[in-house]
């Protein structure tokens, strides 16, 4: 064998030993370490606080733009509150927020923060004309670690938002919105949630998703302890859709045993049969019934959908046979 | 008795033949003009994974359907089934495979193989042998650079089975491919054009039918294996989906085992007992 043969041979096993070292190592720990991978999901994730148990995300200037959302818009019935919001803080929903991030917070138990949301916004915002509005209605302006919060106390509640960056800001309680800005200066934010930083991977695709802790939100949800009993012991959910003319989207719960998994996989069977009964011969309905599809295999439940553009005719039909009725009895 | 006796080497193995064949020509198969086709060929793949991973650096999707862009994962799954398994595992089996004669026959250095102490199957085994290694040595490392480009390094722990899968598989046909071109070149006079039509035409037509001519094709056994699901990307593709009949990964295995082995005593037969005349 030449030399110039030998060094191919040597290039070509070690790229083969290499990747499969690589791929080996990912498998048995779960993934790579956090250096060599970019972080799913996006950016404002790191104003999320670690102790996050749901994290939610949508692309607004997506979801605003999708053939759905313009059915949707006729529709709703006026548009006075988005109007008199816009009027007041200058921003206008559909064209000045790009993207939502929002997270349910939990904290010390009975504490004003406990069980808070938080709402990281990216778009345009008009700093000046916010911070004015909040001085007219009483409310208060202050530095914290470098960002103006401006923060307004009414009914009990105190709402807070920071201006956390140019072209970002973070509502919430006070603490809410001080515990972002302190997740993103120290790095302890929900990232290092491997558990749900996985399932935020897995829908990255999507335009919106969740992805969230099924016992700690049923928990704070106050559903009544027969009824958390008798749901199946599930730990982790999530959901994506994805906006185009109608709406696909998937839905997995991760069980906490295989059996678990099972019995829920059971019950949705049972009520995916009995919506078909239901569908009958209504044709959009019939299409969504139709497009449900139940996977998913050892812990975890997936069912995948598919909401068609025909139901949103059906409900345009609706609203418009609901508003001819009042004239027909005239 | 005689000195003669003690001195006379004995002839070497059938495998042992093969061995010394494969030596020989391994570097020759490697640094031949075939192989900068093959370089083009694999290179394909690869560079389409580089523009990918470049295009997704800048925060664009580099593809989309329906809107929705397409996951790294989902994209290797369809590179593994439309480039490497459907054009560039057949394509080199048929250049290289049936030329493992053909190119001795050419050179007219056939002589100079024949005329040493060695069983002529073990001209061809050998040979056989050196065609897998250079295939295999620029294949699979072409695989594997393209799936470390494509994929996000988050879903390689997810996803690395099915890479192993792929390796092998795209490994197995090589193998199998190899030896029913090997068979091929040893038996027909102009082996080329009949190794293309059987991999592009007589293949892609018996998939596309209902029935069981489809048994008579490596590919309906090879793509039984494989963990991706099938790209619908043209009107043969959805035909074939339609009558696809999936055997399972057992048969699949037996049978491509069945043809490597077989196709490859074949060659060797055909090989031993064929009388090669050489044009002066």
């Amino acid at each position: 064998m030449t030399s110039k043969t030998r060094y191919f041979v040597l290039t070509a096993f070690g790229i083969l030993a290499l990747g499969l070292t690589t791929g080996l190592v990912a498998s048995l720990a779960g993934g790579l370490p956090v250096a060599l991978t970019r972080a799913a999901g996006p950016d404002d994730l790191s104003y999320v606080p670690s102790q996050a148990v749901a994290v939610a995300y949508a692309n607004v200037q997506e979801v605003m733009a999708s053939e759905l959302r313009q059915r949707l818009k006729k529709l709703e019935p006026d548009t006075a509150d988005r109007d008199d919001f816009e009027t007041k803080t200058g921003v206008n929903i559909e064209r000045d927020i790009d993207s939502v991030v929002a997270a349910m917070l939990t904290g010390a138990e009975g504490a004003d923060h406990d069980s808070r949301p938080l709402v990281v916004a990216r778009g345009r915002f008009d700093q000046v004309r916010i911070e004015g509005l909040a001085r007219e209605h009483g409310g208060a302006i202050e530095e914290y670690q470098g960002v103006r919060v401006v923060s307004h106390s009414g009914d009990g509640h105190t709402m807070a938002l920071g201006f956390i960056e140019s072209g970002a800001v973070a509502v919430g309680s006070v603490a809410a919105v001080r515990g972002a800005i302190d997740a993103k200066r120290s790095g302890r934010n929900v990232l290092s949630n491997t558990e749900l930083m996985r399932l935020v991977g897995d829908l990255d695709s999507s335009n919106a998703w969740v992805v969230g802790r099924f016992d700690a939100m049923a928990g704070k949800a106050g559903l009544p302890s027969e009824l958390q009993s008798k749901v199946p012991a599930l730990s982790w959910f999530s959901a994506a859709g994805h906006l185009n003319g109608g709406i696909t989207g998937t839905f997995k719960a991760e069980a906490k045993d295989d059996e678990a998994a099972t019995n829920l996989r059971d019950m949705l069977r049972g009520v995916m049969a009995m919506a078909r009964l239901q569908a009958g011969d209504k044709p959009a309905m019939r299409a969504m019934v139709d497009s449900l599809q139940l996977g998913g295999e050892g812990k975890t439940v997936a069912v995948a959908f598919s909401v068609p553009a025909e139901m949103f005719d059906a409900l345009e039909a609706m609203k418009s046979k609901s508003e001819r009725r009042p004239a027909d009895i005239r | 008795m005689s000195t003669s006796d003690l001195t006379r080497p004995t002839a070497p193995s059938l495998l042992g033949a093969a061995r010394r064949v494969f030596e020989l020509s391994f570097g020759e198969m490697l640094w031949s003009r075939r192989t900068i086709f093959m370089a083009l060929v694999v290179g394909g793949p690869v560079l389409l994974a580089v523009i990918f991973r470049v295009v997704e650096s800048f925060g664009m999707p580099a593809m989309r359907v329906n809107g929705a862009p397409v996951a790294g994962a989902s994209i290797f799954g369809v590179m593994i089934w439309m480039l490497y398994l459907r054009f560039i595992v057949p394509v080199l089996g048929v250049f290289y495979g049936t030329a493992l004669m053909a190119d001795e026959v050419e050179d007219k250095t056939l002589t100079y193989l024949f005329t040493r102490p060695i069983p002529r199957g073990a001209v061809l085994l050998g040979k056989y042998l050196a065609y897998l290694a250079c295939t295999s040595l620029v294949v699979l490392p072409s695989v594997m650079l393209s799936y470390f480009l494509v994929v996000p390094f988050g879903q390689v722990a997810s996803t690395f089975t099915s890479l192993l899968l792929d390796l092998a598989i795209l490994g197995l046909g090589l193998a199998v491919y190899g030896a029913v071109f090997a068979y091929v070149g040893a038996r027909l006079k102009r082996p080329l054009v009949s190794g293309l039509i059987f991999a592009f035409g007589w293949e892609q037509l018996a998939l596309a039918l209902p029935g069981y001519l489809r048994q008579f094709t490596v590919a309906h056994y090879l793509q039984a294996l494989v963990p991706h699901a099938l790209p619908s990307d043209s009107a043969l593709s959805l035909i074939q989906g339609l009558f696809r009949q999936t055997p399972g990964a057992t048969v699949a295995v037996s049978w491509l085992a069945v043809f490597l082995i077989g196709f490859l005593w074949l060659a060797m037969r055909t090989v031993s007992r064929r009388e090669y005349v050489l044009e002066q």
